[in-house]
């Protein structure tokens, strides 16, 4: 059962976010500064971005060890005089923490910012119990004093202008504050120092537990934490058990995977090892020193033993998943998020939190991808989200727009045999409105038109041409829903390109690559459709045939989401193995004809060029631009770092969660592409197309349009 | 070489005495573990232009007398008279002593009684401490640490002087392990290591960055090459 306005929530806080302009911006530079100072630094080490190999099989060997080292971490600690405690959940752990403050009569906790003691809402059992509770990170602090919960992961404040802030230590200190960034912080250190030299309790999270040394590694750029866990005489630090690793190297790869990965830094200003718990000064004056590790499970055992979640316990918590997701980008993380924010705070909601609450933001994801391909530890965040989305889908039903849209082949077919009529229905302005109000489609998006003449069609009546008894090579044009229904002119010049290098092309029997039933949550459908695919492309490839895609997102499914739907079955990943992109092909097809000829065709043209988001991991988008440069284009890449918006079909859907988050995300690329001058927008996703021509006022084709051309001269 | 100059442009060079004894016997200060000879080219030099990059400030010196000159010299400049010093060799400990004595400067040392603290190294104006080693790719100046007054000398005083030896700065970070693992193996119950990459910093309001929130807001690295 569909609920009508179940999002409607969520609805209303993007509304409100979106609203919010000097957040948005606030928000907008410094995830961009994260970003491109994380891809300086990460180009600048040795192996580049060959370090998130490193850092992923790190965590895969820890995690498949998890128990014993874990073990090995406690016994470790006990042995250097701490003490460690196996937290179950939050409630025991809080109690565990309480029974400290009873018997230290302890009238103060100063805090160094951890996430894990957020998930289980340590401050609030504490404040009742009569502890003042202090958040000494900056940013922590600031929110804290106005009960917000943070923006961003690594910058909590960052919403908060240097006048807000002003004022909320003006209240907090009783005392003049002026609106200067410098004049703050010397206000906080003041109000922060006795804090520090006398709180009661100091309380960390951990970065790192060494199972080799017993050793937790702390991370901080203010230092606080040096400070927390080094003056007040008990000290308790609350981690989570995924967070233990082997050898004192795998903790040096984290050490250095957090703030590169974070914010482009080799380490954060400070990282303490810290191996039991040492004396201050020396004689017998100060009270008993302790040190407690709270080891916490809250649901991580159990996440281990989910085939498909278990890849969140590989989280490092470095944020670089939200500074590159479109969305989090322009709502922030008080929309996006409950307690863990961002891409990977979807799926750890859902198994710390629950269902429901990781429900409530899930739809802001747009399976764009990017996080996956930015994660230190290469997490497969979008599938794990797709099945979030699916867990609350078989709950509560999908939305109707969703249902209609992952149904979007057996539209475009119906479209097709109905066509014109069908594509002079989709431009009449009563229609569309209709449709709108029935089917949540926004009517101000231009949708492509439904040809009668199909590439099926055309192909079937063609036939396959063989241009020499010998072809250079032979493939399967994957043409999915566009190129097949909406625009199989430039299928059908996709055929004509490979058949010209000498390549044989058939167009076998095949479906839509089904890539909404992953972006909307229908997981059983995409696992049914990608067995489908599969299956009618193995044939073709055991026979010898190449699988080549004209839209990024078809080759992305057939090799990345398909074997993973398909749990890796041999099929799928030999067939995967086999799929290219179509540009990649063509570049391969010309150098097996002895290299591209360079021409002078599009000389004084200049190109924009968009890399849709489904090409990044396919090292996709560069060779059509090759292609057109050999042509003797000027060619520019174009980029903010993240989506454009659209996600597929996405920004179709009218309303927050659909066309209005989809132009707020857009918005920086537009701007970018019209102050590249640039003539001729250039892309190859046949959605991300109808995004940036509506966006920029800028003609947008698919390259293979400025092939037809070609034929035409020819 | 390039010559290495501190950012105010002294370059501290000219002590008349050789740091003859190495290390007290606790295990906290190793020999080195390289000797000159085979250290990559330039590695000081990659140490220096990182640690600057990360607004710390660098000093050479070439005996443990010129150590306790440019350890006055930053109590002199921030305006002090009170220094805290962490655990140093004997030797730099006893020149230093003579030289704070000699210019009426309060100096704070080990062992440091607990009931004092944390209020008396919260006091001085400086805090000096030793470093183990280095790592130039990260422009980190590494403390190994077995009592929590080391940690706050590198902490609470708004300044902070970290020696290194030069031989003892290593390229890379992912090189740091056999030493770490030794220490900790060496200390049994409590041990800290600490990587120390300039001073404190943030930039929590308006992605400003700004320097000495909690911690130091100076850092300084004298660099021992005799």
């Amino acid at each position: 059962m569909m609920l009508k306005g179940r999002y409607q929530q969520l609805e209303e806080k993007i509304d409100r976010a979106l609203k919010e302009r000097s957040s948005r911006t606030a928000l907008y530079r410094a995830m961009k500064r994260g970003r491109d100072s994380r891809h300086r630094a990460v180009g600048a080490l040795p192996g580049g971005e060959g370090f998130r190999n490193e850092v992923r099989s790190v965590k895969v060997r820890c995690l498949e060890q998890q128990d014993e080292l874990v073990d090995r971490f406690a016994t470790k600690v006990r042995e250097r005089g701490a003490r460690v405690f196996m937290a179950n959940d939050g409630p025991d752990a809080i109690s565990y923490i309480l029974d400290i403050v009873k018997k230290r009569s302890a009238r103060t906790v100063a805090k160094s910012k951890s996430l894990t003691s957020e998930e289980i809402e340590v401050n609030h059992p504490l404040e009742e119990a009569g502890v003042d509770v202090i958040e000494t990170d900056l940013g922590e602090l600031i929110i804290q004093k106005v009960n917000e919960k943070p923006f961003h992961l690594v910058f909590p404040a960052v919403h908060k202008t240097a006048v807000e802030v002003a004022e909320i230590f003006r209240e907090v200190t009783q005392q003049d504050v002026p609106q200067d960034v410098d004049a703050i912080m010397r206000i906080v250190r003041k109000y922060l120092r006795p804090i520090f030299l006398n709180a009661d309790i100091g309380m960390t999270g951990a970065n790192v537990g060494v199972a080799e040394t017993g050793a937790i590694v702390i991370e901080t750029n203010e230092g606080n934490a040096r400070l927390v866990s080094s003056i007040p005489d008990v000290h308790i630090c609350i981690m989570g058990r995924e967070k233990v690793v082997d050898t004192v190297e795998d903790a040096l790869q984290m050490m250095l995977a957090h703030p590169i990965s974070a914010v482009g830094q080799h380490l954060t200003t400070y990282v303490t090892m810290m191996g039991g718990r040492s004396p201050l000064g020396v004689g017998d004056g100060r009270s008993p020193r302790e040190s407690h590790i709270i080891v916490l499970d809250n649901g991580r055992s159990r996440m281990r033993e989910d085939p498909l979640f278990k890849d969140a316990l590989n989280c490092i918590r470095c944020g670089a998943c939200m500074n590159i997701c479109p969305t989090y980008g322009v709502v922030g993380g008080h929309t996006f998020g409950y307690i863990y924010p961002g891409p990977i705070g979807i799926p750890w909601t859902s198994e710390v939190h629950g269902l429901d609450k990781a429900a409530e933001f899930a739809p802001l994801c747009v399976s764009c991808g990017l996080c996956k391909e930015i994660c230190p530890a290469g997490i497969d965040i979008p599938m794990m989200i797709a099945g979030v989305k699916d867990r609350d889908g078989e709950q509560n039903g999908h939305p109707r727009v969703n249902r209609i849209l992952m149904a979007a082949e057996g539209m475009a077919k119906f479209g097709c045999a109905t066509a014109p009529l069908s594509n002079w229905m989709m431009r009449n302005g009563l229609f569309r409105w209709a449709m709108e109000a029935f089917t949540g489609i926004d009517r101000r998006r231009a949708l492509p038109p439904f040809r009668r003449r199909t590439l099926p069609k055309w192909f079937r009546k063609r036939g396959a041409v063989q241009r020499s008894k010998d072809p250079v090579r032979q493939a399967v044009f994957f043409a999915d829903i566009y190129a097949a229904y909406n625009a199989p002119e430039l299928g059908r010049a996709a055929v004509g390109a490979l058949e010209a290098l000498g390549c044989e092309v058939i167009l076998p029997r095949q479906r839509g690559s089904g890539y909404p039933y992953i972006g909307y949550g229908d997981l059983k459908r995409a696992e049914k459709l990608a067995d489908e695919n599969v299956r009618l492309m193995l044939p073709h490839v055991e026979a010898g045939y190449d699988v080549v895609a004209t839209e990024p997102t078809a080759a992305y499914c057939l090799k990345v989401s398909y074997p993973k739907l398909l749990h890796g079955r041999a099929d799928a990943q030999a067939v995967a193995d086999r799929t290219y992109e179509l540009f990649a092909y063509l570049e391969m097809l010309e150098t097996l004809a002895g290299g591209g000829e360079q021409t002078t065709l599009y000389k004084g043209r200049r190109f924009g060029f968009h890399v849709s988001c489904h090409q990044r991991p396919l090292d996709a988008g560069r060779q059509a631009m090759d292609y057109l440069r050999r042509r003797g284009a000027q060619v520019e890449l174009v980029e903010t770092g993240t989506c454009c918006g659209m996600a597929g079909t996405f920004g179709m859907k009218k309303g927050m969660l659909g066309y209005e988050l989809s132009q707020a995300v857009g918005e920086p690329l537009f701007q970018a592409f019209q102050e590249a001058n640039v003539d001729t927008i250039v892309t190859e996703s046949s959605v991300c197309a109808i995004h940036l021509r509506e966006g920029t006022g800028i003609k947008v084709i698919h390259p293979l349009e400025l092939l037809m051309e070609e034929g035409e001269a020819g | 070489m390039k010559k290495v100059i501190s950012p105010s442009g002294r370059r501290l060079t000219g002590g008349r005495f050789a740091l003859t004894l190495m290390a007290p016997d606790r295990g906290i200060f190793h020999e080195s573990s390289k000797g000159g000879g085979d250290m990559a080219e330039g590695v000081i030099e990659r140490f220096v232009s990182k640690y600057e990059t990360l607004s710390g400030r660098v000093h050479m010196a070439d005996s443990t007398e010129s150590v306790a000159e440019a350890v006055l010299a930053v109590l002199r400049d921030a305006g002090g008279t009170r220094l805290a010093a962490a655990e140093l060799p004997d030797a730099l400990m006893k020149t230093l002593e003579g030289r704070c004595a000699d210019a009426g400067v309060d100096l704070l040392k080990p062992p440091y009684d607990g009931s004092a603290l944390p209020g008396a190294i919260d006091a001085a104006h400086v805090g000096v401490s030793w470093a183990e080693f280095a790592v130039a790719e990260a422009g980190a100046l590494v403390e190994f640490a077995t009592n929590d007054a080391t940690r706050l000398v590198s902490t609470l005083p708004r300044v902070h002087l970290g020696i290194v030896r030069a031989e003892e700065i290593q390229e890379s970070l992912m090189d740091a392990g056999p030493r770490i693992r030794a220490f900790m193996a060496a200390q049994p119950e409590n041990a800290t290591v600490t990587f120390i990459s300039g001073p404190s910093r943030t930039a929590d309001i308006e992605m400003r960055l700004t320097l000495g929130v909690h911690g130091p807001e100076m850092a300084h690295a004298v660099i021992l090459d005799q």
